[in-house]
């Protein structure tokens, strides 16, 4: 049995109930034991090579008696989504059993800084193939970029991206945000969350709005993403014989594999992300500063009483940060002011920056920026073996390697 | 899969693995990093002249080419369909390919047999032998040929052109030799990585080769042969001198082979031996003898007798050269006795002090009239099966005149079809020789042995 330090009130003492958050990186498979080719994989990655041309692969009578529309109805559907870059199917990796950090960081530039200079920095974000994931603000928002990384190390963050542009006279500050808890993110509840892991939210407001909002796509469209998303188990997501037509491999197997990563070791989320961007909408992020004497757990408590609320879209709380939650929903169809007054609502809540986001650079290593035809182009960011701070770093200024 | 025989079907359609007027890249990233880019990029790198189609259902365009989702989408004749996607996704992309009539598969994807997917290695290789449809690999790095500026896999280098079909198993040793072809002039005619050999085998490379008006030798780097009697029948067939070294003898290797290409090796290295001598192709048993005696044997006549004469300016590679050839069973015999009258005619391009004897010494002083009158006098004399040269660069040697007299002397004398090899000994004058040597035809060595090595290939190969 491990050592309880009961040092303090019961009170002070509450985290121990429902907030132990173990360290992670050593409860599964070691690092670099289970790589994301391993069989386990089989199902999501034919799945993920082969649904752009065959929307078969999904679970159509599923998806059939979810939403009533026809096989064929359903296919078009998924290949029409697919092709106007609406929908990606996608993965989310606890990456601390896998041996990665999951950092993130927020950027501000300084105010006034030239439209060209502005451009530029977006340009570095969205080509620089060590970030994985992130988010591009529009101007005047209290910051600029919420971008992340799964990095193996800390200072692989600090030497192989941060340093490489945090000195640019155009930027203000970085702060580093490391995760504690990955809670939701593209509207499915993660490895983190208190309860509902994987199901996946939309408030009824938002989905009524989003079909006054635009016109892309109608109520069917997000039913079948909801259908596939929230499907009980993942031996519904996928048709696995058609899995096994395609690829030769064992369809019993693949499903029992893929239900066991999923359900069982719960070290993967499959998912179909929406692509906010492509039916025109905007993200407004919501930045929480809690009190510095403000403890563990009742941050923790605060972020799960808010996960309740289905209009988030993302919720990520950090540990080691200036700032200790984010969360974000869509601004054309949620009521914002009502989200702002509920944060307010908190006392131990000091200080609530927001921004903006029309685009959405990457997704988990994943290229989002069709405009330069690199839609779904998928790039590993990080590996065991690599230490970056031996890296030399490019001076933004002069150009010369420091 | 065993095969008894080179299959006619499959000697036939491998003309459009070396030579298509059509490519298919299935796995074609945008990405500069990946290999299905590298496969694109190399193909338009180094001049193919052929149609390329890229295969991404992600993408619109790769390196500049409309990109199609899936191979039925193109809608024009397909020679070769290259696959450089991982092993899940090869059997659908492979129904494509006999949907849309593919000429010829190549799978450079891994994970097949070698990590014990032999079933999915074996109902894939079976479903395109029922069409006909020849599959090369899977788990290979890729094929290619300077005459056709074709270059064909994730492989940086086109080697130069010249006289030595490679057909190696190991993909890493494949790109050894096509690197030293850049850097060293090593002449070749086509390559290929056969991977796991899977369907394709080397007998009907073999049986290619034969056909392929580039090549004068096969190389051949074997870790395991699957259908030895296959091998021994088409290396029967084939009149061109074939050279082999086979890896994986020793206790560890044997394992190493299986988990790198799937070789199965129970026989004892002597079985391999046996095979290679009944196949009638010479065994190399060091990656620089293998290099070194397939460039002689594809530039260079049979060596029909062992009356081989060494010309040198320094006395110290003659000693060398002598007592290797000696250690090779091929000892040099004096001048005198293999032409009386030469040693007198080759005394009037030697100082007083240099030496008839054989190896004949023409001193440190030897300018490039005596070099030239020395070889000439040697190659002409009809005693002589053979010429060993050796250039060592003293402070007044012209090492460049010296290669140029060999090249001129060798070109007047090519009809007598008789050896002629070289040594330079030396810094970057003597590689820039060697390298200009081999431009015109002649194999040139940095070592005395080297060079001993390629003259008693040669010499096996008359008298094999």
């Amino acid at each position: 049995m491990s050592k309880k330090y009961l040092i303090g009130t019961e009170e002070q003492q509450a985290y121990m109930k429902d907030y132990n958050w173990n360290l992670k990186g050593y409860s599964y498979f070691e690092p670099g034991v289970v790589s994301t080719d391993h069989k386990f994989y089989s199902a999501f990655n034919v799945a993920k090579s082969f649904y752009q041309v065959y929307p078969e692969v999904f679970n159509l009578k599923y998806i059939n008696e979810k939403t009533g529309l026809s096989t064929d109805e359903i296919k078009a559907r998924i290949k029409k989504m697919y092709e106007k870059h609406e929908i990606m199917l996608v993965k989310n990796s606890c990456v601390g059993v896998l041996g990665f950090g999951l950092y993130y960081w927020i950027v501000k530039l300084k105010d006034n800084i030239s439209s060209e200079d502005r451009q530029r920095i977006v340009d570095w974000m969205q080509n620089n193939d060590q970030i994985c994931t992130g988010y591009v603000m529009d101007e005047n928002s209290d910051f600029d970029f919420f971008n992340g990384n799964h990095m193996r190390t800390l200072d692989n963050l600090i030497c192989g991206v941060l340093d490489k542009f945090r000195f640019d006279p155009c930027v203000d500050y970085v702060h580093i945000c490391p995760v504690r808890r990955l809670v939701r993110e593209s509207h499915v509840n993660q490895f983190d969350s208190l309860k509902d892991y994987r199901k996946y939210f939309w408030s009824e407001e938002q989905k009524k709005n989003i079909l006054t909002f635009q016109n892309e796509m109608d109520a069917y469209d997000f039913a079948i993403i909801d259908a596939i998303n929230n499907v009980e188990t993942v031996a519904d997501m996928f048709d696995y014989d058609v899995l096994a037509q395609l690829s030769g491999l064992n369809a019993q197997e693949m499903k029992e594999d893929f239900v066991y990563l999923v359900e069982q070791t719960k070290t993967v989320i499959p998912m179909v992300y929406f692509n906010y961007r492509a039916v025109g909408l905007k993200m407004h992020f919501f930045l929480v500063t809690m009190f510095d004497n403000t403890p563990t757990w009742r941050r923790e408590q605060i972020c799960d009483e808010l996960a309740e609320m289905s209009e988030f879209e993302n919720i990520f709380e950090f540990g080691d940060a200036h700032h200790h939650l984010i969360l974000s929903a869509y601004e054309e169809i949620t009521d914002i002011q009502r989200i702002k007054e509920k944060l307010l609502s908190y006392a131990e809540i000091g200080e609530i920056m927001e921004a903006t986001s029309s685009r959405q650079l990457r997704r988990w290593t994943c290229r989002l920026d069709a405009e330069n035809d690199l839609w779904e182009e998928c790039i590993f960011t990080d590996d065991l073996l690599q230490d970056r701070a031996r890296d030399k770093v490019l001076c933004s200024n002069c150009k010369e390697e420091k | 899969m065993r095969i008894d025989e080179a299959r006619p079907y499959v000697v036939d359609k491998l003309k459009y693995a070396l030579n298509p007027s059509s490519i298919a890249v299935v796995g074609a990233s945008r990405y500069p990093t990946k290999v299905g880019n590298k496969v694109v990029s190399e193909l338009l790198k180094w001049g193919y002249q052929g149609k390329i189609y890229p295969i991404n259902p992600r993408a619109d365009k790769v390196l500049g080419l409309k990109a199609y989702p899936t191979l039925r989408d193109i809608h024009e004749e397909i020679d070769l369909v290259f696959i450089a996607v991982p092993a899940h996704l090869v059997t659908a992309v492979v129904q494509d390919a006999v949907a849309v009539q593919a000429k010829v598969v190549t799978i450079a994807t891994s994970a097949f047999k070698e990590i014990g997917r032999e079933e999915l290695q074996n109902n894939i290789t079976q479903y395109l032998r029922d069409h006909q449809i020849p599959l090369i690999g899977p788990n290979l790095v890729g094929m290619g040929t300077p005459y056709a500026h074709f270059n064909c896999g994730f492989i940086p280098y086109l080697p130069v052109e010249g006289p030595v079909a490679m057909i190696s198993q190991s993909g890493a040793n494949l790109l050894a030799a096509l690197g030293t072809s850049q850097m060293n002039h090593f002449g070749m005619s086509f390559f290929v990585g056969l991977g796991n050999k899977a369907d394709v085998d080397f007998s009907e490379f073999i049986e290619y080769a034969q056909n392929d008006p580039h090549t004068k030798c096969l190389s051949i780097y074997i870790e395991g042969l699957d259908s030895p009697q296959a091998f021994i029948k088409s290396c029967q067939k084939v009149t061109k001198p074939i050279v082999v070294i086979k890896v994986g003898g020793s206790k560890i290797g044997n394992k190493a082979a299986f988990a790198h290409t799937a070789s199965e090796n129970p026989e004892s290295d002597d079985y391999y031996d046996q095979v290679i001598k009944e196949a009638g192709a010479i065994r190399a048993q060091t990656w620089q003898e293998f290099l070194d005696i397939s460039l002689a044997l594809g530039y260079m006549p049979p060596l029909k007798g062992d009356h081989v004469v060494m010309v040198t300016n320094g006395g110290g590679a003659g000693l060398l050269s002598c007592d290797h050839f000696e250690r090779c069973g091929m000892p040099l015999h004096e001048l005198k006795e293999i032409s009386p009258l030469l040693e007198s005619r080759i005394r009037a391009y030697m100082p007083m002090f240099g030496s008839p004897l054989n190896p004949v010494d023409i001193s440190g002083t030897a300018s490039v009239i005596q070099y030239k009158g020395a070889f000439k006098q040697v190659l002409r004399d009809p005693n002589v099966d053979g010429l060993l040269g050796a250039i060592c660069p003293t402070a007044v040697t012209d090492v460049n005149g010296v290669a140029e007299a060999a090249i001129e002397v060798y070109e007047s004398c090519k009809d007598l079809h008789k050896p002629f090899i070289m040594i330079c000994q030396g810094g970057q004058e003597c590689h820039e020789a060697i390298m200009k040597l081999r431009d015109h035809g002649i194999p040139a060595y940095p070592t005395a042995e080297q060079a001993v090595n390629a003259m008693v290939a040669l010499r096996k190969q008359a008298i094999k």
